[in-house]
């Protein structure tokens, strides 16, 4: 499960006034769940991901992940619950060009593993269940973008993360590939993960436990997700 | 680990370049260096004595005649162990080649009299063999003669119009004596004799009375165990009259004076080198570091502590300068050679690649590398993963 609690981000730049892109924001998903969170560019939704995965600091509020308080520990013990609690899915991929299909989604144990079962075997299934199984030892700039998002998509669910965030998993993906990706999460979801879609698309709505609408580092539109309801 | 180093392709290649000038630079200035330093240890082995006056004399003989009778004298003073008649003269006596340090040198030696040099009791030989007492037209020459002249044992070379068998050839030395022809010293007196006419006049008219033995331009004076050289060589000045007495630590100041401007000139060519070569290389591998920045943010969104990546930066850098700088020796060595290669028609050898140089350019490279790659994962892991994923984009 993954709780915000009153988080606040301002960035501050060298003009002009800073600009406060989390203004105190509360969010809580239950595990099991899809939460949703629309808004317009420059809302604060992108931001608010990264807190949340503890890919930038908030300045103010508490993030807590299966029941730990992340955010507030040292710098290793964050990068630690990242790579144990925490699996991301980015619009632009970010699989490292350098590494195949396969190492990209290896790489996931490398840092964020648990030390049991074989990682290679591991990925080498969930490549297939991507249907990119042949593609295994091909470099991202072979494959195409929906491709690429299912590997990134393998590299981030490799750990089994209680906690799924998508910034915009969809944006550079045809109407097809989108859906095979909202399909995964939606099933990580039914695995028992909590999940946060970030998106300015309706589209990512259709299989939302909860929509938030995000407006100037604040959530709108925020109804309670119950325990235990259906998706 | 081919997959890293093929990825750090561009960087190896920069670096390459880098440590490759400062191998280059380096080598020149040890080839400088050898040349002063084998100068150094041939003077300090050895009290040099020549005759009062100019003559024939050049080398550490220069000088005027030294007879006979004053090389007995020397050979009474307290403290000394020998003294061996030698006759130095320039090959080729002509205003080209005025420069002693490149200048080919006829070397006579008196073989009845064991070479007093503590340093070099016997010349270092590569092939064949050294002189014998009793020889006579044969000669050893210096390795650098016989490059040039494409001489080997056994060939014939014509001093003076008379030919002399090539009996060996000395080791490399990179210093005076690779340019050397050394002949008995019969044989350097009878060239002598044949280069100066005045010294035919002298001779013919019997305006002054002179034997054989008497034709010397020098002689080489060795010391008992226990003596000091320099206090020797004073007590020979004072004792034995009509002589030039080089002191050894005089001469050896001498020598690194006369060479200073040529060794102030490489050291500053490189220190340049260091100054130049190392920025490059440390500019290199910081921006190959700050290249992959995105990848270090994804790789930290995946989970990586500082710890992990500044490792693995770290390795990355050491395998990557590793093998730059191991390029770039090659690439040094290769050009020296090359170059080497060419100027041997002349006897000149440019490049030095000392073990010194090479261990110590890889280490350099390697620290340096490590230092820079150390700077930029600093400078990275202060950044939080979504900005390196931002700044990465």
């Amino acid at each position: 499960m993954l709780e915000a609690r009153g988080l606040v981000k301002t960035y501050r730049a060298p003009a002009g006034p800073p600009i406060r892109a989390l203004d105190g924001v509360d969010l809580r998903v239950p595990a099991g769940r899809v939460a949703v969170v629309l808004g317009a560019s420059g809302s604060g939704k992108s931001t608010l991901l990264n807190v949340l995965g503890l890919l930038e600091d908030a300045d103010a509020g508490d993030v807590v992940i299966a029941g730990e308080r992340v955010n507030k520990q040292g710098r290793s013990a964050r990068s630690r619950a990242r790579g144990r609690y925490v699996g991301f899915v980015f619009q632009s991929f970010l699989l490292l060009p350098s590494l195949t299909a396969l190492d990209n989604v290896v790489l996931a144990a490398r840092y964020g593993g648990r030390g049991g079962g074989d990682p290679r075997r591991r990925a080498r299934e969930l490549l297939a269940q991507f249907g990119v199984a042949e593609r295994e030892g091909h470099y991202p700039p072979q494959l195409s973008g929906g491709e690429q998002q299912r590997v990134a998509f393998c590299r981030a669910v490799l750990n089994d993360p209680p906690l799924l965030l998508a910034d915009e998993p969809t944006g550079n993906l045809d109407d097809a590939n989108g859906r095979v990706i909202l399909d995964a999460l939606r099933a990580r979801a039914r695995a028992g993960a909590a999940v946060v879609v970030v998106s300015h698309r309706a589209d990512a709505v259709t299989d939302a436990d909860a929509v938030y609408r995000m407006h100037q580092g604040r959530l709108a539109d925020a109804p309670p997700i119950p325990e235990g309801g259906t998706p | 680990m081919i997959r890293v180093l093929r990825g750090y392709a561009f960087t190896i290649a920069g670096i390459a370049i880098g440590v490759a000038g400062i191998v280059a630079l380096g080598a020149m200035a040890e080839r400088i260096v050898r040349f002063v330093e084998g100068g150094d240890r041939f003077v300090l082995g050895q009290i040099s004595v020549a005759g009062r006056g100019m003559g024939m004399g050049t080398g550490f003989t220069a000088g005027g005649m030294l007879p006979a009778a004053s090389i007995r004298a020397i050979a009474e003073v307290p403290g000394v162990s020998g003294a061996q008649a030698q006759v130095m003269l320039p090959l080729n006596p002509s205003t080209s080649q005025f420069m002693t340090l490149t200048q080919e040198l006829v070397l006579g030696l008196d073989l009845a009299v064991e070479t007093p040099n503590r340093h070099y009791p016997r010349l270092p030989v590569d092939q064949g063999r050294n002189l014998r007492p009793g020889d006579r037209h044969v000669a050893v020459v210096g390795a650098s003669f016989a490059s040039s002249r494409g001489l080997r044992v056994g060939d014939s070379l014509v001093l003076e119009g008379t030919a002399y068998e090539v009996v060996g050839i000395l080791e490399r030395t990179l210093t005076a004596p690779d340019r050397f022809v050394v002949v008995s010293i019969d044989d350097a007196r009878q060239q002598w004799v044949a280069k100066d006419p005045f010294l035919r006049t002298v001779i013919a008219t019997g305006v002054a009375p002179l034997n054989a033995a008497d034709l010397n331009t020098g002689a080489a004076v060795g010391w008992r165990e226990g003596e000091d050289p320099d206090a020797v060589a004073r007590r020979i000045a004072e004792r034995v009259p009509n002589v030039n007495v080089q002191i050894p630590s005089e001469l050896s100041q001498l020598l690194r004076s006369s060479t200073a401007f040529f060794s102030a000139l490489l050291v500053g060519i490189g220190v340049l080198a260091f100054v130049i070569g190392g920025l490059s290389l440390a500019n290199t591998v910081a921006a190959a570091v700050f290249e992959r920045i995105r990848d270090f943010g994804v790789k930290r969104a995946l989970g990586a502590t500082d710890l992990q990546l500044g490792g693995e930066v770290l390795t990355e850098a050491l395998v990557v300068t590793l093998t730059g700088g191991a390029v770039g020796v090659a690439l040094a060595m290769g050009l020296g050679a090359a170059v080497d290669g060419w100027v041997a028609r002349t006897g000149q050898q440019l490049f030095l690649f000392s073990g010194r140089l090479l261990g110590g350019a890889l280490v350099f490279s390697v620290l340096l590398g490590a230092a820079a790659a150390a700077y930029a994962t600093l400078r990275v892991v202060r950044l939080s993963p979504a900005e390196a994923i931002r700044r990465g984009a």
